[in-house]
């Protein structure tokens, strides 16, 4: 088992919201939570829970409206505005102003915080970029131009920006939003990769439940009145992400920690057959409202033949055999 | 792509420009409405030939070239610094109703405060009194149209409040014209054809000192103006105060177009079209190359501007307010269709 990292970033009776003149909106108090070097972290709640509120309060982006955040063990009140560039970067869900940008010149920006008045790439400079690139695997498409790379392309640009920032904790704003399946899981495995080869510390909010809870080393759950930390299987074990994200429609289970959706009343149906058909048909047959029952009337068999995969339904003494799943979730019988 | 070549490619580039923008300097001393020798102007340029040659080259030619020069780099900077500032390809000083600010402020001073304290067109006065009118009124239309967009994001939304304002504007206007006599009229009405030749050496001097400011001010900022390309919460993440360097970018851009605004009359899309023309040229985003390109190809494109609009000789001008129109309005087109076909196509 990898031993925990050293502590890069904690927060301790936090209160996160909006601080105005003449009222606050606290939107959560008392969130005391940590992150260590070399650490994936996914942040997960519900759309509004304050996901967002909290990473941009993280990185300094608003004030907190109390407690305490420290990065290194410093408070972040006592790290100035050049410093902290340097300790912690971010990408956030803002879209690039210019998407004439060149993928090479985009992370050179991120070196920002240790050039010149003019913004001048010494050698050290240069390389940082390249070794951003590379680890990114953006280095063939350097010279290209943010609007003609693929979202997933885009996004890996932005945390080579974060790479070249070269800050060991790295906060981003759902890096996976609006990525397909694979983009998606490309993006979460380079954010390990990163923890695991860089030691980086890498704090990520996320939608995709599934990636984060295979994924993370730390959840940190944002639950309406608090948030809860732990690794994924703790959480799971402890009933907290069923409770979280359970509602009548969607149930968790914790022995594959997975959802599902809630199905109605059912009518049973006898199902045999052979493996791997046998577990599809039984989700298609969940589908259709029909739960395995070996005893009922109506029987499923399925079996590998010449011609590939054959259902046979029989009910009673009438038998029908079909050659695809569809065509025998048409002809199942009705009430 | 200037992918590993940058260091061929971009001091090329720049080095033809600045050939080409000396090229068209030369040649609109050499060339104007009154037909002169070659040898006749080199003569007048080293003090010497017919008195006549002298007045026509030094008081009328040279000043006039100059303004091309600096009204072309600080309206084409200007305009860069804008579509920066407000993350919007068309911001530009007469898109924005910027130049009409400026425009107002100049309409105040010409047509009211002049007449009121008997100011003549030769008086320093009034040539600072115009040009901090000008700044004055750029700057107020700036500051209106940057709390508009602060809280709109939507770029169509911003375009169309600064046609708005530039509309009430030219609506006030009217009405200062209405109340104001004859001579002062006139002054006005060829001040909005906008002309590079009305400009006298004191006036070029005040413009010049202006313009290096702004300038000066301008390229200051280039690295937060880099990082703004990314957004504006990366850059505030990499310690960019974004509070005043939007503060220093608007008092630059209102300097540079108000200053060339109030002397040379709106000189219509020169702001928003030359700077996508030095981005297409040196094919990068990045301001270190951007603004002195930008400024040089402004610098071009004015002096090909009154070229043209002196062609017809014989003491005939076509106001050089329809000649940048005619080659601006192009380029945006260009840039409109551009972007809709490009989102089209998503």
């Amino acid at each position: 088992m990898k031993k925990r990292g050293i502590v890069i970033a904690e927060t301790e009776e936090l209160t996160i919201g909006y601080a105005s003149r003449r009222r606050s909106i606290r939107v959560m108090e008392h969130l005391s939570v940590s992150a260590g070097s070399g650490e994936l972290v996914a942040l997960i709640g519900r759309n509004g829970a304050g996901k967002s509120t909290l990473l941009r309060t993280l990185v300094s982006l608003q004030p907190a409206v109390g407690g305490k955040i420290r990065l290194h063990g410093r408070d972040l009140h006592s790290i100035g505005s050049t410093m902290l560039p340097r300790i912690v970067s971010f990408t956030s869900t803002e879209p690039v102003a210019e998407r004439n940008i060149s993928v090479r010149d985009a992370v050179s920006l991120g070196r920002f915080p240790y050039t010149n008045w003019i913004g001048t790439m010494t050698d050290a400079d240069r390389e940082a970029v390249d070794h951003a690139l590379e680890d990114t695997g953006m280095l063939t498409l350097a010279g290209r131009r943010l609007d003609n790379i693929s979202d997933g392309e885009r996004q890996r640009t932005l945390i080579a920006r974060s790479l070249a920032q070269d800050t060991e904790l790295l906060v981003m704003d759902e890096p996976t939003a609006f990525l397909d399946l694979p983009s998606r899981y490309g993006i979460v495995s380079l954010l390990r990769k990163l923890t695991r080869e860089k030691g980086k510390c890498v704090i990520y909010s996320t939608h995709d439940l599934d990636t984060a809870l295979n994924e993370a080393d730390r959840i940190w759950l944002m639950d309406g009145e608090c948030i809860i930390e732990g690794a994924p299987e703790d959480l799971i074990l402890s009933g907290t992400i069923a409770r979280a994200f359970e509602s009548p429609l969607l149930s968790f289970s914790s022995k594959e920690g997975t959802f599902s959706f809630v199905r109605g009343r059912r009518k049973g149906i006898a199902l045999k057959g052979d493996a791997p058909a046998l577990s599809l048909t039984e989700k298609a047959l969940g589908r259709c409202g029909y739960a395995v029952d070996q005893q009922a009337s109506v029987r499923v068999k399925v079996q590998t033949g010449p011609e590939g995969w054959r259902w046979t339904l029989a009910e009673g003494s009438e038998t029908r055999s079909f050659s695809t799943l569809y065509e025998l979730m048409v002809h199942l019988p009705e009430e | 792509m200037r992918e590993r070549l940058p260091s061929l490619k971009l001091p090329l580039a720049m080095t033809g420009l600045f050939l080409v923008t000396l090229l068209l300097f030369c040649a609109d001393i050499l060339f104007g409405g009154t037909p002169l020798e070659a040898g006749d102007v080199v003569r007048a340029l080293f003090g010497e030939g017919t008195p006549e040659s002298k007045i026509i080259v030094m008081e009328f030619r040279l000043p006039r070239a100059l303004t091309a020069v600096i009204a072309g780099a600080a309206l084409s900077v200007s305009g860069l610094l804008m579509q920066t500032l407000f993350r919007n390809p068309l911001a530009g000083p007469d898109v924005l109703g910027i130049s009409s600010g400026a425009g107002l402020g100049v309409a105040l001073t010409v047509l009211t405060l002049s007449p009121l304290f008997a100011i003549t067109a030769d008086s320093p006065l009034q040539g600072w009194g115009m040009i901090l009118a000008a700044w004055a009124g750029a700057g107020m239309v700036m500051v209106i149209i940057m709390a508009v967009s602060s809280r709109m994001r939507d770029i169509m939304t911003v375009l169309i409040v600064g046609l708005m304002l530039a509309s009430a504007i030219s609506a006030v206007v009217s009405l200062l014209q209405y109340f104001s006599n004859e001579t002062m009229l006139r002054t006005y009405v060829i001040w909005t054809m906008g002309n590079l030749g009305n400009i006298s050496w004191q006036q070029l001097r005040a413009l010049t000192i202006a313009a290096l400011a702004g300038m000066i001010l301008a390229f200051v900022m280039v690295k937060p103006l880099n990082a703004m390309l990314m957004g504006e919460t990366f850059s505030r993440t990499v310690g960019v105060r974004m509070r005043s360097t939007r503060l220093m970018l608007l008092a630059a851009a209102s300097i540079l177009a108000g200053s060339v605004t109030a002397f040379c009359g709106p000189l219509a899309f020169i702001g928003v079209a030359v700077p996508h023309m030095a981005r297409l040229l040196f094919r990068t985003t990045d301001h270190r190359t951007l603004m002195p390109g930008t400024a040089l190809f402004g610098a071009a494109i004015l002096l090909v501007s009154d070229l043209i609009s002196t062609a017809p000789g014989g003491g005939q001008i076509i106001p050089v307010n329809t000649v940048t129109s005619l080659i601006g309005i192009p380029v945006v087109l260009w840039i409109i269709l551009g972007k809709n076909a490009t989102a089209g196509r998503r």
